[in-house]
């Protein structure tokens, strides 16, 4: 008998439909693997099983018994404890509140700050040594990076110790070690009998840990394969059903040669918060990857060139002429594009429609003050059509998009006007594979055309694929350039953990 | 926007966290320097007698400031914690003078006007939190109810308080004045509110109101509880009101309920909720009297007053904000 079975649960949204069929078994001891491309309804599903969305239909199994999960609450009764997509932590309260938050430990009337203390260190203790820089037990989660956050988001739902765990991309924002140790405690936990669901869209994170694999397509369940039966073409053509085969089309990209044109951007020993003595050149056509682990200073010397944080010395020329933008609004104005991988940060407006978080760009760089809705649609229709990006109008707020089709919103608004400098910063967070294929190859269009383009990416394959040098960071430096036929994992991995080790 | 702090070069991480932990400084160093200023111009204004009649006359403002964070933390408001204030002053006042003026009516008395104010706390609740109207609006209407209860119940302003009840308030007791046994108990009461499981709720809502929907929170009922804790408190606050005039007034509060928001803002709590402390909104309120009565002491001609006021108190905004961004960076 299943821990928890699944039958034809279903969810619209007044006209759109997230979940149409959704099923699901899962048994005691197993790493369930759910996947499906952005917008098919795996979060959905999962929201239903943890209480947060109401089913409109279907049937909850628990053990055998038919449930119906209420709430949140009712969930957490139940046993089923979840770690959401987007994050359910309290900005300004610690790291120790947080995980501790579902239920706090109390004395008579007053909360028991060394029980709390004591339970959330059980907790971080599990992530000793790949936490990173600046976290701890008494910092407070808006401090904290976007991986950093997404362990925080980890330990709480660890310290449900529910039967059932359900981890919707959980790894998105980690780096190696901390996806490492993160399979680990799972390996770990499946030892113990716990049920467990796990969303990716890494296929190597998916073979590494999964037992078996339930695929999802437009909101349909399609198929339960296990996993060591399963190939990652078989996988990844159920999923996207009768497209073209993606995995052909990922490959060529890095064969283009570096152009040897004019630079589109020098840094001249960038010193900043985050990063020390950073000399790097793109060319106009090139793509420069930025590698290495989380939080190296790949992310702070991108955002110091945006005009997002501060350059305490050294000097940015963009395309010759010297340029030190004092805030994003210059930055903007210069040509200079930047897409974050931490939407919910940088990224989106959130409560606003989908129209009005596209056009903010085009606002600026053409110093609109007035503009018809239909002039800015037809302009914005294009750029979401190249990343097939999937909504319903223009109209609808943007929460209503499913977390991948977000963060293609947050690209398109800068395709709209075409900048002259393009920085990437981990920017296919939460994207599925199709549209990461579709996301590349317009960037290596974009190049072509002769943008400048620097890629900062957590995934190691992105980069190899897809940038035509790889500077490698380490602890705020540059440590190591990889060019040509050195650009392997191997010595990727190798330069990477270097110092760190 | 939170600054990048991957950085290896951490800079003045420890001041940074000081302030996180206390928000209220920047406040408390304003209220330093105009506890100066008005003992430069009036000697007498730091003597034990001058702030006692500040905390005398200031204590409703601190309590209805406190009253407001607790519904600010949770990123609420609420517009009628002055008309709270009214009501439970007149029925207070009308039941002491039914009952009589001996010790058991007294408490009888405001042991009632607890109940009202937080009967009133409970509506603001249930109307924001349940029927989910806008709380700016929604407690703006209940405001007028509110105070329409009040003039039903007094329609004119000026019966007395019994005179063992403001003596009492304005009296002392072993030599100390009776109002600092008050702070004393206030003092014990909100650090123990600190303390509880409502008040970490109430910020967690504060923070992100979806997320701790989703941690399982009860948030509807969270959110109701801190209108009934501002309605509790607005009826303290309605209590030294009492003492202080001595008599009943159904208007009496009306004008202070947005100085209950500045005090909380002076004090470093933010209005989108999440963050926030009650000490720092105590010194705002504190802040707030003390500009009153520097704007008397230096001698401002009175048709300027409230300009001067009005400037003071936004001078005050400013530099909080600023030492706070500074201090955080
Ligand atoms: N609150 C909502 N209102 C309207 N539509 C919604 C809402 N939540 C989800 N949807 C829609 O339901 C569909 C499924 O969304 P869901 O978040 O489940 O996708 P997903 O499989 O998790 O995708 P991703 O990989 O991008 O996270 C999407 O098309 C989305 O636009
Ligand atoms: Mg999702």
């Amino acid at each position: 008998m299943s821990k928890l079975k699944l039958s034809g649960v279903a969810k619209s949204y007044g006209a759109t439909v997230a979940l149409s069929r959704g099923d699901l078994e899962l048994e005691a001891g197993e790493v369930h693997v759910l996947i499906g491309s952005n917008g098919s309804g795996k979060s959905t599903l999962c929201k239903i099983v943890a209480g947060s969305v109401k089913p409109d239909s279907g049937e909850v199994l628990l053990d055998g018994n038919p449930v119906t999960v209420t709430g949140p609450q009712a969930a957490k009764a139940l046993g089923i404890g979840i770690f959401y997509q987007e994050l359910s932590l309290a900005g300004h309260r610690t790291v120790e509140e947080n995980i501790c938050l579902p239920d706090l430990p109390m004395r008579g009337p007053f909360i028991d700050r060394k029980a709390l203390s004591q339970r959330a260190a059980r907790y971080i203790a599990l992530f000793d040594g790949v936490t990173g820089q600046g976290f701890s037990a008494d910092a407070t989660v808006d401090s904290l990076r976007a991986d950093q956050r997404q362990l925080v988001e980890i330990m709480k739902a660890l310290a449900t110790e529910a039967p059932i765990l359900i981890f919707d991309e959980p790894t998105s924002a980690l780096d190696r070690s901390q996806v490492e140790r993160f399979f680990e405690i799972l390996r770990r936990l499946k030892e113990n009998g716990r049920a467990m669901v796990f969303i990716s869209h890494r296929m190597d994170e998916i073979f590494a840990i999964g037992d078996r694999v339930t695929v999802i397509r437009d909101g349909a369940t399609v198929g339960t394969s296990r996993i060591s039966e399963a190939k990652p073409a078989e996988v990844i053509h159920l999923m996207v059903g009768e497209q073209e085969d993606l995995v052909e089309r990922q490959a060529p990209a890095s064969a283009a040669q570096p152009s040897a044109g004019d630079a589109a951007l020098t840094g001249k020993h960038l010193t900043g918060p985050g990063f020390a003595d950073v000399s790097f050149q793109v060319a106009k056509g090139e793509i420069l990857g930025f590698g290495g682990l989380h939080g190296q200073g790949q992310s702070a010397v991108l955002r110091a060139i945006f005009g997002a944080s501060t350059v305490d010395s050294g000097e940015v020329l963009l395309g010759g002429e010297r340029f030190t933008p004092k805030n994003p609004r210059q930055a903007i104005t210069h040509g200079i594009a930047y897409v974050s991988g931490d939407r919910g940060r940088d990224g989106i407006i959130q409560g606003r429609p989908i129209l009005e978080n596209l056009t903010p760009v085009h606002f600026l760089r053409e110093r609109l003050f007035l503009a018809r809705p239909s002039a800015l649609r037809a302009k914005a229709q294009p750029a979401m059509g190249s990343l097939r990006t999937k909504f319903g109008g223009f109209a609808l707020p943007i929460g209503s998009l499913s977390g991948g089709n977000q963060q293609k919103v947050v690209i398109a608004r800068w395709l709209i006007d075409r900048p002259d400098v393009l920085l990437l910063d981990d920017p296919t967070k939460g994207i599925d594979l199709s549209a990461k294929a579709d996301l590349f190859s317009l960037i290596r269009e974009l190049a072509a055309q002769g943008l400048g383009i620097v890629l900062y990416s957590s995934e190691d394959a992105e980069l190899l694929v897809n940038a035509d040098r790889i500077l490698v960071f380490n602890g705020g430096r540059i440590t190591r350039e990889l060019t040509g036929t050195d650009r392997t994992r191997y010595n990727l991995y190798e330069a990477a953990y270097e110092a760190a080790a | 926007m939170t600054v990048d702090t991957a950085s290896p070069a951490h800079r003045s991480g420890s001041i940074k966290r000081f302030f996180e932990r206390f928000p209220f400084l920047p406040a408390l160093i304003i209220l330093i320097v105009l506890l100066v200023l008005n003992g430069i111009y009036q000697p007498r204004s730091v003597s034990m007698i001058g702030i006692t009649s500040l905390v005398k006359t200031y204590l409703a403002l601190m309590l209805l400031a406190v009253a407001q964070t607790y519904v600010v933390y949770a990123g609420d408001i609420d517009l009628s914690v002055g008309a709270i204030l009214s009501l439970v002053n007149v029925v207070v006042i009308t039941l002491m003078q039914q009952w009589g003026g001996g010790a058991l009516p007294i408490f009888g008395a405001m042991a009632a006007g607890l109940a009202v104010g937080l009967a009133c706390g409970v509506v603001n609740g249930i109307v924001v939190a349940a029927f989910r109207l806008q709380a700016i609006v929604a407690t703006f209407a209940t405001s007028i109810f509110f105070t329409g209860l009040a003039l039903y119940v007094m329609p004119v302003a000026g019966t007395p308080a019994p005179t063992a009840f403001w003596r009492t308030y304005g009296g002392s007791l072993f030599q100390v004045p009776f109002v600092f046994y008050v702070v004393a108990v206030l003092a014990a009461l909100l650090f123990a509110l600190t303390r509880t499981r409502l008040v970490t709720h109430l910020l967690s809502v504060g923070d992100d109101a979806p997320a701790a929907f989703q941690t399982g929170l009860p948030v509807t009922a969270i959110r109701i509880k801190g209108y009934a804790l501002c309605g509790l408190f607005s009826a303290l606050a309605a209590f030294c009101v009492t003492g202080d005039t001595a008599s009943g007034d159904p208007l009496v509060g009306g004008k202070m309920t947005l100085f209950s928001v500045a005090a909380a803002v002076l004090g470093g709590s933010a209005l989108s909720g999440g963050f926030g402390t009650v000490v720092g909104s105590v010194v705002g309120a504190l802040i707030i009297g003390l500009i009153n009565s520097l704007v008397y002491f230096i001698g401002t001609p009175s048709e300027w007053q409230n300009l001067v006021q009005g400037l003071a108190i936004l001078l005050a905004l400013m530099i909080g904000v600023l030492v706070g961004r500074m201090a955080r960076r």
